[in-house]
């Protein structure tokens, strides 16, 4: 118990209950620096609450009670962190509560069963969870809402068990359970009309995978607004689907400004993207610092923050670039003391595939307990090509190459070259001697190199350990059993013995 | 019934991938071309001295090295085929020209590209982006994407010719082997169908996997035939039904269906006769290829497209087929882990149960069905809750 990093026995602290038995304790300094942080989140969820909106929302909504977590969502990822490590964590996520709260009140005061603000919600263009949100980056007078996100995504990574009621309504309705969770879920809140009805217009999208946009289809018999569907090429690494791309998404600018009788704002858009680049050069630097012996922003402190800044904030808020500068000085700084990220850094690590969302924090798990260190994931590594903020039919096709490159599709679509051959470019230019493969069993699209990707690590001489998770439905595979597979691997194949002893065997089966 | 000419043989040639006529075809020179789907158009690939043939893998039993590459989620087909491709199954192809539609198919022929499974000297895949929607900027995609990715590897790779007249041949030759399957269709009207749902299924999978200048006189001696043909005394089929969903590449599901007194009147599924059998009307003011790609583009019904318009047309066209062919209710099948037949058999079975009013059965299936107790049950079940609606309307 103290300041230095693994000085406590990090599994003593669950005792198979919702909450852990206690706190952390990481030495004055960095646990007064926790605690004032974490009161400041009830803060922020306090506020949230007295607006009149959000609190009937909070009744009208089954989902909502899973944010009731989300103190301890932070408590989970950040364990075992110290210094700059517990500093980039709390800076960088907490924004994204902020940022989620503000998204969500603008939600709940259009949705005509909480605070039914008719005016603002003529204003909203509602987009599927998981496409890009920069086309709205010219439309300065309109508002971009995604629906899914709060009431499915981030639910289910607050409370491993937040979306089964929904994944339970979809499967009644004679959705298979074999099909990928996520987009299950998203059905079965719109089976159970637990989504606001808000919005002039929705914009949906053949994103992440067959299943995604076939539940799409669904969800638009249900929606009662006029919705667009945004067909991105799947084989996106190719010079010749570039032009329909573009195509596809001057169709979708022309029915937004049909719908809502908006124009599209080309100086609006262009000094949005520009913030935009200014985020992935932020983005580059950390990479550059990851790259090193002292990589300082890695894990769910880069991931769950980079998909808010890259899918959500999509540069129209400037918090987020401010925090962008804010976590590079704090990872020079770190880097400069050469802190390390864990209390040994045995392993330098990629995650690929995508990660469970009931156990976003399985990567600290990975680093308290077997020193593996997920320098960067399948899903952050997306796009980084910088917008032309000059030309504009220049723009309107580097926008379409970034629609394509969304989180989760740049790697699920588009075929061998992105799925697997990028992996080995990444684990040279990250300088890794192990891939954690996240077996989500709901995901044809990567389970399909299951043999190539085994055979070619093998080749390459790379530790290739396989996580299998049911995404959003813990049921099947629980946290448990992921670790199991870990600690497997680590005991049977590489005769390690754990950082962090014990890690090894924790009950978490009822925690958040 | 008198057994239906040819259908000994027909039977034949769907025991083997590398069948008889296939394996007549390469000894004269021609090139197989392998397909794995429905939207890289067929005219296209029968060009010149080219013949398509679907791959499948009959008479399938273990997938373990197929479930070893790509984990036991995935669909079977895709599983199936990939180990025939192991077992060296595909060899006597000359290319696979395959779309990116659906994942699992698309990873099955990365693998058997990357794995160098078909080790033939000059072999090779072309992978394309077809549309998932039906409109204007879709179709010039559509056009672009078929004439790089299909016909100038062809013409470069091959040396085919794929003029604008070459194309017109193909699809004459293609037109003339829809007609021909429509023609026959047409008899499962009738009150009493002088050829049951399976004679029609295992002649028009024929028609995927067999060079097309093979299988035209055969249909034809068929189509003489039923024109004569007496249907038996008496109806052994107690309900009348649309099969509709996924691939069926083995008529055996058919034949199960009407083994358990179902018969199948209508078919909208991948490998059967709607719409993949239907003419593709010439127009006028279009090259022939845009013809030909706004034809599949247009008429296909893969639950692919995702588009508003496109759904509710899958639905009305079930409809229109039921009501065409008088059918008592519909069924939905897919291939088990099949990601877009398992929404749309959801949804589309509530959409045709509840606004169509149709009795409607919903499964999913093993790639192999042989002689499923389970499925013969279910089929069975339908037909008897179909008598009683029947019995108390």
């Amino acid at each position: 118990m103290g300041k230095a990093m693994g000085s406590e026995p990090l599994g003593k602290l669950y005792n198979g209950k919702k909450a852990k038995r206690r706190r952390e304790w990481r030495g004055f300094k960095d646990t007064w620096y926790d605690y004032v942080h974490w009161l400041g989140i009830w803060g922020t969820l306090i506020k949230f609450m007295l607006h009149p909106a959000n609190l009937k929302a909070f009744f009208r909504y089954r989902w909502m009670v899973n944010y009731l977590a989300v103190p301890d969502f932070f408590d989970r990822h950040t364990e075992g962190m110290r210094g700059t490590q517990l500093r980039v964590a709390r800076v960088a996520l907490e924004l994204v509560v902020r940022d989620m709260c503000k998204s969500m009140s603008v939600m709940f005061r259009a949705d005509p069963a909480c605070g039914n603000d008719r005016a603002l919600n003529e204003k909203l263009v509602v987009f599927d969870e998981n496409m890009m949100s920069q086309i709205m980056n010219g439309f300065p007078n309109l508002k971009w809402v995604s629906v899914e996100v709060p009431a499915v995504y981030t639910c289910a990574m607050m409370a491993q068990d937040g979306v089964l009621y929904y994944l339970d309504a979809a499967q009644e309705y004679g959705i298979p359970n074999d099909v990928c969770p996520m987009p299950a879920a998203e059905l079965g809140v719109a089976l159970e009309g637990d989504y606001p009805k808000i919005g002039r217009c929705a914009v949906q999208c053949n994103t992440t995978c067959d299943g995604s946009l076939m539940g799409n289809g669904i969800m638009a018999s249900r929606m009662d607004i006029p919705t667009f569907q945004l067909a991105v090429p799947i084989r996106h690494g190719e010079e010749s689907v570039q032009q329909y791309a573009a195509e596809e998404i001057l169709n979708a600018i022309d029915f937004i400004e049909r719908q809502t009788g908006e124009t599209f704002d080309w100086d609006a858009f262009f000094a949005t993207m520009k913030r935009f680049n200014q985020e992935t050069e932020q983005l580059l630097e950390w990479y550059d610092i990851s790259r090193t012996p002292y990589p300082q922003i890695t894990g769910n402190s880069l991931s769950l923050y980079r998909y808010a800044v890259y899918m959500a904030a999509g540069g129209r808020v400037q918090d987020f670039l401010d925090t962008d500068h804010r976590l590079t000085k704090l990872a020079m700084r770190g880097y400069a003391r050469g802190e390390l990220t864990a209390k040994e850094v045995r392993h330098r690590a990629i995650t690929w595939g995508v990660q469970s969302a009931y156990y976003t924090a399985f990567g600290i798990w990975l680093q308290n307990c077997w020193g593996i260190v997920t320098l960067v994931d399948m899903l952050t590594l997306c796009s980084t090509r910088m917008i032309d903020t000059q030309d504009k039919d220049k723009a309107v096709y580097d926008l379409a190459y970034l629609y394509e490159k969304m989180i989760m599709r740049s790697r699920s679509n588009g075929g061998y070259e992105v799925g697997v051959a990028d992996l080995w470019r990444f684990c040279e230019s990250f300088q890794v001697d192990m891939v954690i493969m996240y077996a989500h069993m709901g995901c044809k699209s990567m389970s399909g190199y299951h043999g190539l990707f085994e055979e070619e690590a093998r080749a390459r001489g790379i530790h290739l350990v396989w996580a299998t998770h049911g995404l959003m439905d813990a049921r099947g595979v629980s946290r448990k059993d992921m670790r199991t597979e870990v600690n497997r691997y680590m005991r049977t194949v590489l005769r390690e013995e754990p950082l962090d002893p014990s890690l090894e065997e924790i009950d978490d089966e009822m925690a958040w | 019934m008198k057994d239906l000419v040819h259908i000994y043989e027909l039977e034949r040639l769907l025991q083997d991938t590398c069948n008889d006529a296939v394996r007549r075809a390469k000894e004269e020179g021609r090139y197989a071309i392998g397909s794995v789907c429905g939207m890289i158009p067929e005219p296209l690939l029968n060009l010149d001295n080219c013949f398509s043939v679907r791959l499948r893998a009959p008479k399938t039993g273990s997938m373990e090295m197929g479930t070893y590459y790509m984990t036991s989620i995935m669909c079977e087909c895709a599983r199936a085929l990939l180990e025939r491709a192991i077992e060296g199954g595909y060899g006597f192809l000359d290319c696979i020209i395959a779309p990116d539609a659906c994942a699992q198919m698309n990873r099955c022929v990365e693998n058997i590209d990357k794995l160098r499974l078909i080790e033939k000297d000059g072999f090779f895949v072309t992978y394309s982006d077809v549309p998932m929607k039906s409109d204007e900027t879709a179709l010039r995609h559509y056009v672009r994407q078929m004439r790089q990715y299909v016909l100038e590897p062809l013409h470069d790779r091959l040396g085919i010719d794929v003029s604008d007249a070459a194309l017109r041949r193909a699809l004459e030759r293609q037109n003339r082997v829809n007609r021909l399957v429509m023609q026959i269709g047409e008899y499962r009207r009738e009150n009493r169908p002088r050829i049951t749902g399976y004679e029609f299924a295992v002649l028009c999978l024929a028609t995927f996997v067999c060079p097309k200048d093979y299988i035209v006189p055969l249909l034809e001696d068929v189509l003489e035939q039923l024109r004569t043909r007496e249907p038996d005394a008496g109806n052994p089929y107690r309900a009348r039904v649309v099969m509709v969903g996924s691939e069926i590449d083995d008529p055996e599901l058919i034949r199960l269906t009407e083994e358990a007194g179902a018969l199948v009147v209508a078919d909208s599924y991948c490998l059967g006769s709607f719409p993949e059998r239907m003419e593709i009307q010439p127009n006028e003011g279009e090259d022939v290829l845009t013809q030909i790609c706004r034809h599949y583009m247009e008429r296909g019904q893969c639950p692919r497209f995702m588009n508003t318009a496109k759904i509710e047309e899958r639905h009305e066209f079930v409809d229109a087929l039921a009501r065409e062919y008088r059918a008592d209710g519909v069924i939905y099948q897919q291939i088990k882990f099949c990601d877009y037949w398992g929404y749309e058999r959801a949804y589309a079975a509530k959409v045709m149960r509840e606004q169509y009013g149709y009795p409607v059965l919903s499964v999913d299936r093993p790639y192999v069905v042989g002689s499923s107790g389970q499925l013969r049950t279910r089929v069975q079940a339908f037909v008897e809750s179909i008598e009683i609606k029947k019995l108390s309307s």
